[in-house]
């Protein structure tokens, strides 16, 4: 029985070699650092425009663009990219579920692309002169933490789904905004048509943002913050469950077909 | 109780063609193959492209799920016991790819001894030594992307090593490898031959084959023709002679001619650049060389020699299917 102990070590190990190998990927440098930024530039001039204190929305809203893109493109296809470079049978060959080195490469994306939130913060504050303060500093980084588990937990989701259903990864760029605007990124999401709420609401980035941008502006209570982490702990629970079905069928699947490597 | 037990395993892909008209295909890889072997036995399965050995393994080693029959691999059932099985082995794949690339060497041992669960202090103690047995212990901080093939396939032995596995599956472990790296590396198999690891080896080397295993099972056609030592399967040709004559542009028509005279028993061409060399069996010996030449109808002929069946002449003779049995 493996215990719970070497999978934890598993996944901070995988999270690690994620790390290291992420740093010489210029996508993955492109993605977590150079686009936020560019987001965040063009936010902040249209913001400064049109006058008010949204720097800090801008800042945090570009970092979470930074996650999701990171997550999409990065998480998105960790299954494919094993495959591609021999490794996925390797893998499937261990002892260790695919599911925790899965995981923890997630882990490494999002603390990676968190660094994206700070650079749209040095560049709001350098460039454009906000005077950027998190009103509710202590909430926030507690968000922070629950965003990490959200947004892993998200993101093992992906793989599989793109994996057991390709008709999704050919939409994986058409999926990159409709998640920037459904989940409140750059612009609250009462700006949406009023069908389109649920859907945010049954993603965990939606909460993620919502509970940021609340501390960032002083205005979560208890009673928001407890609705935002909850949901995000719940829906995080879900996507484990729905992804730990999907890693089953996906590798039950790609055994019966065959498709574990590329001969 | 046996390492492997094989029992009728059979493994059909289906291969699907066309947009509009569909058509789907079945292509029999492995076609009712039983074979055992013992704890601590070298078994080589030995078969040309396409034969069925990868198929065999992937089935072994769970990566792949087998059409029928069963498997069991250290006592635990391939299919049910999957998780079982795959603590107690390790495998390679032939080929450089199945490494991080950008990590160094040392990096890639310490990811995949946690992904065995080795324990911390086990692996920083570990994998120096198994560094040591495959020669990189000078090479281990730099970037996988910089080894050479050889190097690579080393790196892939130390891997399957990490977690000190009962029993390897080595999946033609020398394939595209240099003469030198080829020869470290039968010799890091032989090293653990003789820790008494199981070892499954696939290779179309005869050389190799008879070189390093205890047993033989050729495979051909996802069936297994002979199993046997590799002197047994010498014994398949020991009535035979073999005549080796160098041509010059042999034409087809030619050499089905000389396939069909009553003295050869099977018949095989190898290209070598602007020559071919023909390899005859016959029970005649060097009789049959006068007739042989008479019947090359003025081809250009090179050296001529008669010499001894070696088990590459069985090898050959099996899977032309002029033997059988087994």
């Amino acid at each position: 029985m493996i215990r719970l102990r070497q999978l934890v070590r598993v996944a901070l190990l995988s999270a690690e070699m994620g790390l290291r190998h992420a740093a010489t990927d210029a996508f993955v440098i492109f993605a977590v650092f150079v686009q936020p930024l560019i987001i965040a530039v063009l936010g902040l001039f249209m913001l400064r425009e049109r006058g008010g204190d949204y720097g800090m929305f801008v800042v945090v809203g570009s970092g979470l663009t930074g996650l999701w893109s990171s997550l999409l493109f990065v998480s998105g296809n960790a299954i494919t990219t094993e495959r591609w470079t021999g490794t996925l049978e390797v893998l499937v060959g261990m002892p260790t579920p695919l599911w925790v080195v899965v995981l923890g490469k997630n882990l490494a994306h999002v603390l990676q692309s968190l660094g994206s939130m700070v650079l749209a913060y040095v560049a709001a504050s350098l460039l454009f002169g906000y005077p950027l303060t998190i009103a509710q500093p202590v909430p926030f980084l507690i968000s922070l933490v629950f965003i990490v588990i959200s947004f892993v937990c998200f993101g093992l989701l992906l793989s599989p789904l793109f994996i057991v259903n390709p008709d999704v990864q050919r939409f994986q760029n058409g999926l990159e905004y409709p998640i920037y605007i459904l989940c409140g990124f750059l612009f609250p999401i009462l700006l949406l048509p009023g069908w389109t709420n649920p859907v945010s609401y049954a993603l965990s980035p939606y909460w993620a943002a919502r509970a940021l941008h609340a501390a960032a502006a002083g205005e979560a209570t208890a009673a928001s913050l407890a609705l935002d982490w909850g949901l995000m702990l719940a829906l995080g629970a879900a996507y484990i469950a729905l992804s730990a079905f999907l890693f089953k069928r996906l590798l039950d699947k790609a055994r019966r077909d065959a498709t574990l490597g590329f001969q | 109780m046996n390492a492997i037990k094989v029992d009728d395993l059979h493994r059909t892909y289906t291969v699907r063609t066309g947009i509009i008209r569909r058509s789907v295909k079945h292509v029999v890889a492995v076609d009712g193959i039983s074979f055992e072997v013992q704890p601590g036995e070298l078994f080589g399965l030995l078969g040309p492209n396409g034969a069925g050995k990868t198929t065999t393994v992937k089935m072994l080693t769970t990566l792949l799920l087998p059409t029928s029959g069963t498997a069991s691999v250290a006592g635990y059932d391939v299919v049910r016991q999957g998780q079982q099985v795959r603590q107690r082995i390790g495998f390679i794949f032939g080929g450089e790819r199945g490494l991080y690339w950008r990590l160094n060497g040392y990096d890639n041992l310490r990811y995949f001894a946690s992904l065995y669960h080795v324990e911390p202090d086990v692996a920083r103690r570990r994998i120096p030594e198994l560094l040591e047995l495959v020669g990189l212990e000078d090479r281990a901080d730099e970037k996988v992307e910089g080894y050479s093939r050889g190097m690579k396939q080393r790196l892939h032995v130390a891997r399957t090593l990490l977690h000190d596995p009962e029993i390897l599956f080595l999946d033609e472990p020398t394939i595209g490898l240099d003469p030198v790296g080829a020869r470290q590396l039968r010799q890091v198999i032989r090293d653990m031959q003789q820790e008494r690891k199981t070892i499954l080896l696939t290779t179309h080397y005869m050389f190799e084959a008879d070189a390093l295993c205890d047993r033989i099972g050729v495979i051909d056609h996802g069936k297994i023709v002979a199993l046997d030592t590799p002197e047994g399967l010498k014994r398949h040709v020991s009535d035979l002679s073999v005549i080796e004559v160098e041509v010059y542009g042999i034409p087809p028509e030619t050499v089905d001619q000389i396939r069909n005279l009553p003295f050869v028993d099977t018949l095989a061409v190898e290209d070598r650049d602007q020559r071919q060399a023909l390899r005859v069996q016959t029970p005649r010996g060097s009789e049959a060389v006068p007739d042989l030449m008479a019947s090359l109808n003025g081809v250009r002929v090179g050296r001529v020699q008669v010499r001894e069946p070696t088990l590459e002449d069985a090898y050959v003779r099996l899977v032309s299917g002029v033997d059988g049995s087994g």
